[in-house]
């Protein structure tokens, strides 16, 4: 543990500008994690700024909910069934599952009814593009024809152009996987070629997806497709069924006259941006102020009180004056968790205190043994989700913190990453907008 | 079982034996060679790509350096194709003192390494990350060198003269008839299957296991100490040319940028077993400091991969003073007639791999000897095919190659820019190759991504081009992310430590190959 040595400076010079804007929340990253919290606080009726350096990790996500869908590598059926079983340190201990469900509700209502199926307890499983069956809770309309049962008859159809689905790789896999119920599916591939600009062999999903919002062209892709599947077989294609037209799924499973989902591969994951665009649009109509491009790099902090966010934003730094923080910046993958060649681990926004800050003993060199330990490394929070120092209290009473930041999981592993993100943003949210920040 | 008769039986597939095997085949015998692994898997694969120019040894190894200023213009005649022209610089940084510099232009002059001293100015003009501190700057032929380039070249070579090219066929013994090497069996490890291959004379070539190797056929003795070193490769061509520190032959005083990368080497350490190589972090912290004294900043650059090496150091109980043929220093060959009563056996051991050609020709020089024969060695004068426009690489040539092929083919490794087309290719050529031998030549994984994009690609079209099943494949992708680790987790920090967690997002978190189906053996 560190103690405290944030680059904080205690401003007793705040200005009058900066009193005067001091009612905005500010929610720092915009990955699931901050969208979900600026979108509950701006319903609740609070003012947000939204500050991100890119574009949140939606956009890189498998494009599901998930909540807990894996303990140890064996699947989970019910997640909350396991939450009595996860260590103290684990985020959902804090969390709790009203929290959890009542922030994935959220979510799923802000995309409105019908876009998820699935519920936040009930695991079920679903195809990779390398052929697992992994479990979540809820999945769009899109894939919700993947999902895994006994006695299913699938086909998995490529596109040669996408370098990043292989329909017998799928299949082979899926067809030699048997379900907790029984035997495998049966399942087969089939390929198509269609080029989603004339003349190109190598194509990005998210130029698929923009041609697949043309109606001629997803005409021909129908076409297609039918030439290679049979009667009665669930059809799983790449996740390219439109990017800005919600309607390409629909259509396509009417055009072809059978079930069809799509299987999402490794980034960009076009159903996330699909999400990313809703909520952003979202926030804006909800009056979000949202400041692209800036990095955030300190807090200021007068009589014990957050009162001012630092980004560095077109070539200098600025303040943004604060009632209270969110920080939602995500973990090692976004950059807001660093690993120095000292191999020293600090929180680099705000210079946190952390879990841990010696990576040394924390990464060991079996690939298939047990998760690596570093990446269980982030903030601790109370059960508001204040954030905590060393000794347990917070930092500030009105600095708070959701999703990727917080310690205690390793959501690849066991499948939770989203579950964690809008519970905790939920609880984040709900602690401001009941103005309980003493 | 497999039976094979040939006069000559090489053993072991580095830089040594790839370069005797293509001088046994060009001297007109029947030949194979035999690697427990993939061609340099070992040594040769785990250096850091310097072809010398012979600076490094122009005070302490004066001999070496001659040879090695006339080996590497050979190297960039014979097989231009695996070098690149990048020169070298010797630089005295503000850590060292100048005692070193001083004797350094003279030395190499009597050595015959052409060397100039370069202005300050001019050294930083050439090298704008160098630290602006130097005090001294010397030019010298260095170039870096693709090892797996090389040994497949010189193999390759080898097989268009009829040698039989055997990987991943691990000897299990040698058969000795009235005192002569006959027989030469092993376990083709791909296959599973016991391979007989009789023949007149063993070349061994094993480098750190050539203890062992020497030791089946009853020559007793021969300790082969694996000297480890670790090497680090940074995720940029930090310098375009080779950076050697000018000062007495120490640790961590080279910096080698080969294809897009530059590696920082390397450390020095008696290690027991060659198949079990650590990467300390004590050492990895070692190298980092050395690179930061040659380029400063050069900690804040992205560490993409470490591996460990294995220097094969010769303790000889039985050396005696009449044993002067051995024409390279810092290299030994071992006649087991006189030295153990046992014939047709030559054991190598040591040496460097800008100098393998010469090795060879040393070698099989005495096996013609023992064997009373007196061909030509021609593996100097005969360019290795592919090679004859006698064009060096540059790092701008596959982006050349995608330019042209991009409207008909796919990129499956952006970072290293590998197309389809070369990964089926040589999936067609080489059907049990693993993704790591796939990778060695052709370079697969091997940028900042480390695999996190190309090997579940890599793993699709191994199973849509039938090279294997599914089955197969996804043992085969599982490997190969284990293969990854190890280079990645000694040195996990700054932009790596994030791109790790983008990996596992895709791979456990997105794909979810955990829940795979497994086989209950691993793939080789």
């Amino acid at each position: 543990m560190t103690s405290h040595t944030a680059p904080i400076a205690d401003s007793s010079l705040a200005t009058s500008a900066q009193r005067s804007a001091a009612e905005r929340v500010v929610v720092v990253g915009s990955g699931i994690a901050g969208l979900t919290a600026a979108l509950t606080l701006a319903r609740a009726g609070k003012p947000v700024t939204l500050v991100t350096k890119g574009i949140g990790g939606l956009q890189l996500s498998q494009g599901t909910i998930d909540v807990l869908g894996s303990r140890d590598g064996n699947y989970v059926p019910f997640a909350f069934d396991a939450f009595d079983g996860l260590p103290d340190s684990h985020p959902y201990r804090l969390i709790g599952k009203d929290a959890v469900l009542s922030g994935v509700e959220t979510f799923a209502r802000e995309l409105g009814e019908g876009y998820f199926e699935g519920q936040a307890g009930v695991n079920a499983l679903y195809p990779t593009a390398v052929g697992a069956l992994r479990p979540t809770a809820l999945v769009p309309a899109s894939m919700a024809a993947g999902r895994a049962e006994v006695g299913r008859r699938m086909v998995i159809v490529g596109v040669r152009e996408l370098k990043d689905y292989h329909p017998e790789l799928i299949a082979g896999n899926l067809a030699r996987t048997a379900l907790p119920e029984g035997d495998p599916m049966d399942v087969r591939a089939a390929s198509i070629s269609l080029p989603a600009r004339e003349g190109e062999v190598d194509s990005n999903p998210v130029m698929y997806a923009r041609s697949m919002d043309r109606p001629e062209f997803r005409a021909r892709f129908i076409a297609e497709v039918k030439k290679v599947i049979q009667p009665g077989e669930v059809v799983g294609v790449p996740a390219v069924l439109g990017l800005n037209d919600p309607t390409v799924h629909a259509e396509v499973e009417k055009g072809l006259g059978a079930e069809v989902f799509e299987i999402v591969s490794q980034p960009p994951c076009v159903p996330g941006m699909r999400m990313n665009q809703h909520l952003t649009v979202r926030l804006k109509e909800l009056g979000v102020r949202i400041v692209l491009g800036a990095e955030v790099v300190g807090l200021q902090a007068h009589e014990g009180r957050v009162t001012g966010v630092d980004v560095r934003t077109a070539g200098r730094v600025r303040t943004l004056a604060a009632e209270a923080v969110i920080h939602c910046g995500g973990g090692f993958e976004s950059g807001a968790l660093a690993v120095d060649s000292h191999n020293r681990v600090s929180e680099t926004l705000f210079d946190l205190p952390i879990t841990a800050t010696d990576a040394t003993e924390l990464i060991h060199g079996d690939y298939w043994g047990a998760p690596q330990p570093l990446f269980e490394v982030g903030v601790r929070v109370d059960e508001a989700m204040r954030i905590l120092d060393a000794e347990g209290h917070p930092v500030y009473p009105n600095l708070f913190a959701a999703g990727g930041i917080l310690a205690g999981a390793i959501r690849w592993h066991e499948k939770s990453g989203e579950g964690i993100a809008l519970g905790s943003a939920h609880k984040a949210a709900r602690t401001i907008c009941e103005g309980d920040l003493s | 079982m497999k039976k094979l008769s040939v006069d000559v039986v090489v053993i072991g597939g580095g830089a040594t034996g790839a370069g005797v095997v293509r001088d046994v085949a060009m001297r007109g015998y029947s030949v194979a060679i035999l690697d427990k692994a993939d061609l340099g898997q070992g040594t040769t694969g785990r250096y850091h790509g310097l072809l010398h120019s012979g600076g490094r040894y122009v005070v302490s190894d004066p001999h070496s350096a001659t040879e090695c200023a006339e080996e590497n213009e050979v190297v960039r005649r014979i097989q231009a194709h695996a070098v690149e022209d990048t020169g070298g610089l010797f630089v005295v940084t503000p850590d060292d003192d100048l005692d070193y510099s001083n004797g350094f232009a003279a030395a190499a002059a009597a050595a015959q390494v052409p060397c100039e001293e370069l202005t300050i100015r001019e050294a930083l003009r050439r090298e704008p990350r160098l630290n602006p501190g130097i005090k001294r700057a010397f030019a010298v032929r260095d170039a870096s060198v693709d090892g797996w380039q090389l040994v497949w070249g010189a193999a390759n070579d080898a097989k268009r003269h009829g040698a039989h090219i055997l990987t991943y066929h691990r000897v299990t013994g040698m058969e000795v008839v009235d005192g002569s090497v006959r027989q030469v069996t092993a376990i083709d490890e791909k296959r599973g299957e016991e391979v007989q291959i009789d023949c007149n004379f063993v070349l061994n070539c094993a480098g750190p296991w050539a203890g062992q190797i020497a030791g089946m056929a009853g020559c007793e003795e021969v300790e082969v100490v694996p000297g480890r070193g670790i090497m680090i490769a940074m995720n940029h061509r930090l310098v375009n040319s080779v950076v050697n520190r000018c000062i007495y032959p120490a640790d961590g005083d080279i910096l080698v940028p080969v294809h897009t990368v530059s590696i920082i080497g390397t450390t020095d350490v008696k290690a027991t077993d060659p198949d079990q190589l650590a990467i300390p972090r004590d050492e990895v912290q070692q190298m980092l400091d050395a690179g930061e004294a040659l380029v400063p900043g050069f900690r804040e650059a992205r560490a993409v991969h470490a591996w460990s090496g294995a220097r094969p150091l010769f303790k000889d109980p039985k050396v005696s003073a009449s044993d002067t043929r051995h024409m390279t220093r810092g290299m030994k060959i071992l006649e087991h007639d006189t030295r153990d009563g046992v014939n047709g056996i030559l054991s190598i051991i040591g040496g460097k791999l800008t100098t393998y050609r010469l090795m060879a020709e040393h070698m099989v020089d005495i096996m013609e000897e023992k064997l009373g024969n007196q061909n030509e060695c021609k593996t100097a004068e005969e360019i290795i095919p592919g090679n004859e426009d006698r064009k060096t690489y540059a790092v701008t040539h596959r982006l050349e190659e995608r330019e042209h092929d991009r409207f008909e083919d796919q990129i499956i490794c952006e970072c290293e820019l590998m197309s389809r087309g070369m990964i089926t290719q040589l999936m067609t050529e080489q059907p049990t190759a693993s993704f790591d031998d796939l990778r060695r030549q052709l370079r697969l994984g091997m940028g900042p991504c480390q695999g996190g994009f190309c090997s579940m690609r890599a793993t699709g079209i191994a199973v849509e081009e039938q090279m294997v099943d599914v089955e197969r494949s996804t043992e085969l992708m599982r490997l190969f992310l284990k293969n990854r680790w190890i280079g990645l987790w000694p040195i996990l920090n700054g932009d790596q430590v994030r791109q790790t967690a983008l990996d596992n997002w895709i791979f456990h978190g997105t794909f979810d190959i955990e829940h795979l189906p497994q086989s209950e053996e691993e793939a080789l």
